[in-house]
């Protein structure tokens, strides 16, 4: 499916992107110390504003671990981990750091600096909690433990916010102490506002998956372009890059150049991506033509396609909105509706789940959704499963099998969730 | 494309052995002695039934289901319902339509306590709390009221970060978000002297629980393991208020017994404060020649000291989560793992350290990392076991612990 208009290869957006990877790997290769200190943190409701605010470089081990898995480096790590005794059942992402960590930290993008503090969002997944308790030990750094109530209802309660805000203050309190630096509040105004005008970019892009042909590909593309939003918000360098994203995107709206050459199936993919073998299994989309629509994995972040953006004028307080609003720390019906109203919204026929062997977070009840979305909502549904990290647990031809079986009944069946009566 | 069927059960589909019991579970109190009570809490262990809720339920008790480590029980009490620890299926609970629904990968008791709803065995009960310790605790909850609607089911966030001055704050008005369900579920309003009463006979009952448990470290031949832990296991099986009658019967005797000490190894358990090992583990483990000396079973009974209830009995309540110095795999560590193991080792004066975790049991899995190393560097033996619910077969943990047994004490 390469080629001359497939906007992946086209794309100066992509390139832009590569070459940001790049130098911030780079960047981090060389920073550590009381001069440039690193930070560890999760992705997941992050605080990299504040962080960045007091002069920390930031390294995020679960974006290292897909980059490790994505350049197919992640299974050594992962057997350094498990000699460790970090068992086949634990996480990929930690098994990929811990691995990596005991072996120096040297990646083929670039040495991974040790951390000089540990922050712990703990924002949707317990797992974060162990993962950054074992980096303590072994390091024997400053932990700081943001603990984010789970979201059991739409919007954020009261008392949450009250919760996250206050620990908010004492992060900020806990970051003077540490550094010696006083904290700056109209910078973190300043810094705010160009992650609002990142996030505003990127929400602009995952909602172009609503043209019909969609111009993007908002699960195997939209990867990509997740980089800065979680690891360089609050930069001008990520707010200006979704201003280039989408002029490209209207530009392919205007040439008419599509993700797949002719759309027959628009998609919904929920689940992690299992990065080790990633091309293969976009190919399996496009071969059937088949472009997502929509994604839950690239809202992990934050779902700022749903209102949880920053607002300079409220720092602490949308910060604290924001981390409440990262993807798995939505209870599971609001997931299911979420996933449902997507469906919806982007007109899409079917819903693709990805589960990872060994990531309960996300995968812990996918079957259940399953079978919500065949039985109550009448979505056409397939799950596979594989591990976002650990290419052993990929299986191309059952992959593939079961794809082709599942787009073919598609076909044969001519159902779609409009047919279904979900979409509008 | 054909609809796949629905992979839900019928719902008259059950599966179990039932245990009928008296209205007022007279045959507790009735019971000749303590092998009699030890002998029937192994049958209602073992009965995935629930016998004890059943029989509550026959004078119109109304019971809440609480899934482990941690729910504040004196709440659920002072509404007048009963509390009761949820422990999954054990080992006769077939597993047949649970897996489709939350996924393989998955620790047993998350299973079995969903095959329990899917085919009417928690049918019993009128509430479910289950507190988010881990990721795949805090998903099944979020598939109960649609697989099981009726019931009220409540996602208690229980904080992780110990060192805010929020946390106390925050964790009191969770505790008020599940007032509101136990309200409507009992028809009661919420009353801080109710639950003053709740909080005071549960410091009794934590205290006899203590007093057990410091027996069987301080004279471990007195007590076996499979007693104690059944005696415990009741503990959230029955009316409190009836087990702290058991408990103050039969402790001195227990006291009572000629300590005959044999030639064992002192042992930590470490890893069971969720899923739980079957009978027979339990029974093995003392069997092959250790005394477990102290353990994770069933934190829920000594998560802390007593509680004063105070002006605000809620607010008290949750400072005593808070400020406890549990230090367990689904909580936030206080301290290193390291330091956290040796301690526990010198307080139990513990010759060596028993790992036995749930498999894919990923909270429990990855302390062990850690407390191995800290063990390791001060030269305490260890040995991993890990357990499923449905697990069966013993043969290679019988010897792997009998060469473990053999090493320490011919060493
Ligand atoms: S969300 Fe899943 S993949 Fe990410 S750290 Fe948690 S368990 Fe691992
Ligand atoms: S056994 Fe472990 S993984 Fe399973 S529910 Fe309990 S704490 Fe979670």
């Amino acid at each position: 499916m390469s080629g001359p208009t497939t906007p992946e290869f086209l794309a100066r957006a992509r390139d832009e992107q590569r070459d940001m990877v790049e130098q911030y790997y780079r960047d981090l290769a060389s920073a550590g110390g009381p001069k440039r200190p690193v930070a560890y943190m999760l992705v997941g409701g992050n605080l990299t504003e504040i962080v960045r605010a007091f002069g920390y470089e930031v390294v995020f081990p679960e974006i290292v671990a897909l980059n490790c898995a994505i350049k197919h480096v992640s299974l050594p790590n992962i057997l350094n981990a498990e000699s460790q005794g970090y068992g086949l059942d634990v996480c990929g992402y930690v098994k990929n750091d811990l691995g990596l960590q005991e072996m120096g930290g040297e990646t083929p993008f670039g040495k991974i600096p040790k951390p000089d503090l540990l922050v712990c969002s703990f924002s949707g997944c317990y797992v974060y909690v162990k993962w950054w308790e074992a980096l303590a030990e072994r390091y024997g750094v400053p932990l700081f433990v943001f603990d984010v109530p789970y979201m059991r209802d739409r919007a954020p309660q009261a008392e949450d916010l009250a919760y996250v805000v206050t620990q908010l203050e004492e992060f900020i309190a806990f970051l003077e102490k540490t550094t010696g630096r006083s904290f700056d509040r109209a910078e973190l105004t300043r810094v705010l506002a160009q992650s609002r005008r990142a996030e505003e970019g990127w929400v602009r892009y995952l909602r172009s998956g609503t043209h019909r042909p969609s111009p993007i590909e908002a699960y195997f593309e939209a990867v990509f372009y997740m980089f800065p939003i979680n690891v360089l918000r609050g930069t001008a360098t990520a707010a200006d890059f979704y201003e280039t994203v989408n002029a490209e995107v209207d530009e392919r709206i205007r040439l008419g150049m599509y993700p797949v050459p002719e759309e027959k199936y628009r998609v919904v993919v929920e689940g992690v991506p299992p990065y080790p073998s990633y091309r293969t299994f976009w190919d399996f989309f496009r071969n059937w033509g088949a472009v997502s629509v929509a994604a839950t994995y690239p809202k992990v972040g934050g779902l700022f396609d749903r209102g949880f953006l920053h607002d300079p004028a409220r720092p602490l307080e949308s910060i604290a909105e924001y981390s409440l609003g990262a993807y798995v720390n939505q209870s599971w019906p609001l997931r299911r509706e979420l996933i449902a109203d997507y469906v919806r919204e982007y007109s899409a026929d079917a819903v693709v789940i990805h589960g990872i062997k060994s990531c309960r977070s996300f995968t812990a009840g996918q079957g259940d959704l399953r079978d919500w979305l065949i039985h109550e909502k009448g979505v056409p549904t397939l799950y596979l499963e594989s591990d976002h990290e650990d290419p052993r647990y990929f299986a191309p031809a059952q992959i593939k099998n079961r794809m082709d079986a599942f787009f073919e009944s598609l076909e044969q069946r001519g159902a779609t969730a409009s047919a279904a009566g979900v979409a509008p | 494309m054909a609809t796949p069927l629905p992979m839900y059960p019928p719902t008259d589909e059950t599966s179990a052995p039932r245990l009928e019991l008296a209205e007022d579970l007279r045959e507790f109190r009735d019971a000749a002695n303590l092998e009699a009570v030890v002998k029937l809490a192994r049958e209602v262990v073992e009965d995935p039934s629930y016998p004890t809720v059943r029989a509550w339920a026959l004078h119109g008790g109304k019971a809440v289901g609480c899934f482990p480590v941690y729910t504040p029980q004196e709440l659920i009490h002072s509404f007048g319902l009963l509390p009761v620890s949820l422990h999954g299926g054990g080992e006769h609970l077939e597993i047949s339509h649970a897996d489709a629904a939350l996924g393989s990968f998955l620790c047993s008791i998350s299973k079995s306590t969903l095959e329990l709803a899917l085919t009417r065995q928690l049918a019993p009960f009128q509430g479910f709390v289950f507190p988010y310790i881990c990721d795949v605790s805090r998903n099944l909850e979020g598939l109960f009221p649609r697989l099981l609607p009726g019931p009220e089911t409540h996602m208690l966030h229980l904080p992780q970060n110990f060192h805010t001055r929020a946390a106390v704050p925050f964790l009191t008005a969770e505790y008020r978000r599940l007032v509101v369900k136990l309200e409507r579920l009992s028809g009661r309003p919420y009353d801080p002297d109710a639950l003053a009463a709740s909080m005071r006979l549960f410091n009794t009952h934590r205290a006899r629980i203590a007093e057990l448990n410091a027996l069987k470290r301080t004279s471990p031949a007195k007590v076996s393991l499979i007693e104690s832990y059944l005696l415990r296991r009741l503990g959230g099986l029955l009316p409190r208020e009836l087990h702290l009658q058991l408990l103050d019967r039969f402790l001195p005797e227990l006291e009572r017994r000629p300590a005959r000490p044999k030639d064992a190894v002192r042992v930590l358990l470490v890893g069971s404060f969720c899923e739980q090992p079957t009978l027979d583990l339990v029974d093995l483990l003392e069997q092959v020649g250790c005394y477990a000396v102290d353990d994770e079973f069933l934190q829920i009974h000594r998560w802390h000291g007593p509680i004063e209830p105070g002006d605000d009995p809620l607010a008290s309540l949750a400072a005593a989560y808070v400020n406890a110095p549990i230090d367990i795999g689904v909580r936030a560590t206080p301290t290193t793992k390291g330091e956290a193991i040796l301690e526990r080792v010198r307080v139990a004066d513990a010759q060596a350290v028993l790992f036995l975790t749930a498999k894919f049991c990923e909270p429990a899995l990855e302390d062990v990392v850690l407390y191995r190393r800290a063990l390791d560097a001060q030269k305490i033996p260890y040995l991993h076991l890990e357990y499923e619910e449905r697990s069966t077969a013993y043969e290679q943990s019988r010897l792997q612990l009998e060469t473990f047994v053999e090493s320490i004490l011919f060493n």
